[in-house]
Order: C-alpha cells, then structure tokens, then sequence
C-alpha cells in the first residue's frame, strides 16, 4: 500500500506493508501482540529531511551573518576614503545600509521565532511586527536597486554629463515608499490570514509585496537596457570614451539585477524528484541569503577604483613605516612628492566615479582617461 | 491459510455501512460540538478519536472481521482527510480570501509601485531642467 502524503513528512513514493502469515493470520508485532503493518519505509526519510532543515536553516544564517560582515567593510571603506565620495557612491551606501539591516533582521527573525516553537504558539503581537519589519526591509533592498538604475538611467540617457542630481527623490523611492507594500501585506494579513506569526508562506497575499518587488525589477532591467541601448547607438559615435566609461559602470548593476532576481522567476518551480528537490532548495537558499556578500563584491571590492585607493593606502602606509624606521629626509621628500601625484583634484574623481571597472583593470587605465576628460574641460 | 485470509475481504460492505452508521456519526456529531476551530487540538479530540477507533475495533469483532483492515484504513483516511488535513503546527491553516478580494491586493501595490518609479523618474529629469 502507498504510503500517504497527508503528513508532510512521509515519502509518498514509498510503501508500506502487511504480512499475512501461515496460520491466516495477519503478522502480529511481539512486543504488543497487536496486528501491526510495517509503516517503517514511509518515515525512513523523516530524519533525512528534518537534517536537511537544519542544515539549510544555518546556511542562510552563516550567509547572513557574512553579508552583514562584508557589507559592514565596504561602507567603512566608503566612509573613510573621502576622495571617493559621489552621488553613485552615496546611493551604494544606502543600499549597502538596507542590506545590513535586512540580513540583522532575518536573523533575528529566524533564530527568535522561526527556530522557536513556543513563541510561534504564543503568538505574540512583537513577532507580527517583526515580520512585517522583514517585508518592509526586503521591499527597501529592492527598491535602491531601483533607485541605482533609475539614477545611471537619468544621468546617461537623459542628461549626459549633467550637475548633480538632487537625491531627495531617491530616498523617498528607496526608504519611504516600501512602507505601503508592506503595510498593504499586513493589513490584508491580519483580515484575511491571520496565522500565527504570519509564518505560513502558502498564501497569495505574500504577493502584495513580491508583485510590487518583480516590478520593481523588471522596471530596472529594462531601464539598464536602456541605457545599453543608447550607449552602443547614439554616443559610440560621439563620445566614445565616455560611453565606455558608462558602460563599466552600467555592468556591475546589469549583473546584480538578474541575480537578485531570479530567485522570484524560478521560485514556483520545485521539482518533483528528491534529489532534485534537495539541489534546487540549497541553489535557492544561496541566492536569497548570500546576496549581501554579492553586492559587497560587486559594487566595493571588485571595483577598480576601491582597489586603487586601498593600495595606494597601503603603500603610504608602508612607506611611512619605512621612513620611521630610516629617517632618512631624501626618503620622506620623496613620498611626499609621491602623494600630491595620485591626490589627484576632485573633479577628475567625479567623472572617474562613473567609470567603475567590473575586474579591477589597472588604476592607470581610469586615471589615463580621466586625465583626457580633464584636458576636455580644461 | 489462503482462505482466511480471503475471508477477511468478505467483510466489505456490511463492515462498511457498520463503522459509517454506529462510528462515524457519533464521531461527526462530537466534533460538530466541539467546534471547527478545535479539530486541530490533539488534547481536544484524543478523546473522541479513541472512541471512534474503539468502535470500529468493536464492529469488527461483532462481524468477526480482522481489525485493522484495508476498509479501516481508508476509513480513517477519509475521517483525516476531512477533519485533521488542515493542521499544521502554527494552528488550524487559514485559506486565501476569493480572487476577487485577492486581486486588488495584488495589483494596487503593483500599480502604486509603477506610478511611484515614474514620478521618481519625471522629478529626477524635471530637477536637471530638462522637461
């Protein structure tokens, strides 16, 4: 007989069995001498499965824990290296503070009321609260993606080399308006599906905050194409070396959005195989929770202009260590004349701003050009 | 041996109209009273249950049928089917409202998100002095 499928646990591929015996009789289990049907293949897997969840519940902590660590660094390098400070920049430290508090408030969330029966019973109004926080704090994640988008968007298709933009727009799209998805979410909660916690992901209504995010998405991929579109028509001719400096900077965001975003596309499909169903839960579990750690990469670590601050940093560092230890006034004349080199003048940053190098080409190459766009405007 | 065995699948419909009428009524009408939102409280329906399998333990013995058997077993399939399918540990698991109600949910957010982006973007052009 199959074993059935009402208990979630239970493989409903396996069988279970009954033993008629030689006297007629069906099998009688010795300890209780009670007829009894060998159930034991239906719940063999129940161990396996319930291993898998725990397994899966420490990944998305472990890749929460490193998302938040990472990100911490890259808005400290941000920070502390004022010479790289620009509009794109300070949008990238908005995002980089949503997916901060997005990672801490997931893992307050999975270990305070998803790793924890008793509060779940309890139901008290804070785990409520707690959770719409996590879907407003999802929707602000998606939403300065957006905002990134909509900026490169503005400053590349509909004024080129414009003045600086006022960001007030950005933070009202980016902070303020994730507010009404999520409010809308939990008000339909409360009326419609008020389930302990809210913990139940089997409901349509979740789609009150993941419809608006997809749009989200889907409005800037398009406004990346966009600008791809313009880039490689009407300004190859034209301005050649910016367009190439523009599209650096439009394939670090190219490359985030379909990677936050496939999650959503391949969400509805699970498959119907164990095993199969075992990697697509593992794949999905990485692309939700280490996107942090991604983004830090992307915009920050991998960004040539980062990498060239960081190391000319380090090699005034070096030299000043080697100056105390030689004190030698030639040594200190020329590290001087060293750094009035590289400081270069801020408004050539703020054209090198836009020219972020995906895999860290030379420093050279971004102050070449930014020294020809200079001659430009001089 | 073959013959008892196959004397046990004789005990069909009469077994059947037996459990239904004498158990499961009983049952129905329990748990009628005890309310539809305490079906999922196993400290609630313990009791009942117990009685249900006793008396199909008891209508098997007085046919003189083998208990458990292949008729119990769907039997109880169906009593959890209709009673227990929608318990879960955080309570009783709630259904989606109709698609009427639904639907506005999810569309005004997405209309709501759309009229917000293009705003964002006609206010961020507007501030460069470009119409």
């Amino acid at each position: 007989m199959d074993c059935t499928s009402f208990f979630f646990a239970l493989s409903p591929t396996a069988r279970s069995a009954k033993y008629c015996g030689e006297d007629g009789q069906w099998f009688r289990h010795p300890d209780t001498n009670r007829t009894w049907s060998n159930y034991t293949l239906c719940n063999e897997n129940t161990k396996a499965k319930l291993k898998s969840a725990y397994i899966l519940f420490y990944m998305a902590i472990v890749g929460h824990a490193l998302s938040i660590a990472s990100l911490l660094i890259s808005l400290a390098i941000f920070f502390y290296f004022r010479s790289l400070s620009c509009q794109r920049i300070t949008l990238h430290k908005n995002l980089f503070c949503s997916f901060v508090l997005n990672s801490a408030l997931t893992i307050i969330y999975l270990v305070a009321v998803v790793n924890n029966p008793p509060v779940v019973a309890r139901n008290p109004v804070g785990c409520k609260v707690l959770h719409f926080l996590h879907m407003y704090m999802l929707g602000c994640n998606y939403f300065w993606m957006l905002c990134e988008g909509i900026y490169l968007h503005t400053l590349i298709v509909v004024a080129v080399f414009a003045e600086e933009q006022h960001l007030h727009w950005y933070y009202l799209l980016g902070w303020g308006f994730p507010l009404v998805p999520a409010s809308i979410h939990a008000v339909a909660r409360k009326k419609y599906f008020d389930d302990n916690c809210w913990m139940s992901v089997e409901t349509h209504l979740l789609y009150a905050v993941h419809g608006p995010i997809m749009a989200a998405l889907l409005v800037n991929l398009f406004f990346l194409l966009n600008i791809i579109r313009v880039l490689v028509t009407k300004l190859r001719d034209t301005h050649r070396a910016e367009s190439n400096m523009y599209m650096k900077a439009v394939r670090a965001t190219l490359i985030l959005v379909p990677l936050l975003g496939i999650q959503f596309v391949i969400c509805p499909w699970r498959p119907e195989n164990r095993l199969a169903g075992e990697v697509y839960e593992y794949i999905m579990h990485i692309l939700m929770h280490y996107q942090g750690l991604l983004v830090a990469t992307i915009f920050c670590f991998f960004n040539g202009e980062v990498q060239a601050t960081l190391k000319r940093q380090w090699m005034q560092y070096k030299t000043q260590l080697g100056q105390r230890r030689k004190d030698h006034c030639s040594m200190r004349s020329a590290s001087y004349t060293a750094t009035s080199i590289t400081e270069e003048p801020a408004f050539m940053y703020h054209h090198d701003c836009n020219s972020e190098h995906l895999n860290g080409r030379r420093a050279e190459d971004s102050e070449l050009v930014a020294l020809k766009l200079g001659d430009m405007y001089a | 041996m073959l013959s008892q065995c196959v004397s046990a699948l004789g005990c069909g419909s009469h077994y059947e109209f037996g459990i239904e009428d004498l158990c499961l009524a009983k049952f129905r009408l329990d748990m009628h009273e005890l309310g539809e939102r305490h079906w999922c409280s196993w400290e609630d329906t313990v009791e009942l249950y117990g009685r249900l399998t006793n008396c199909t333990n008891l209508v098997a013995f007085k046919l003189g049928c083998f208990w458990p058997n292949k008729l119990v077993d769907d039997f109880f399939i169906r009593v959890h089917k209709h009673y227990f399918q929608d318990c879960s540990l955080s309570g009783r698991l709630l259904k989606d409202p109709p698609n009427r109600i639904l639907g506005p949910f999810i569309v005004v957010p997405i209309l709501v998100t759309l009229l917000m982006t293009g705003l964002v973007v006609w206010r961020s052009k507007r501030s460069e002095g470009i119409v």
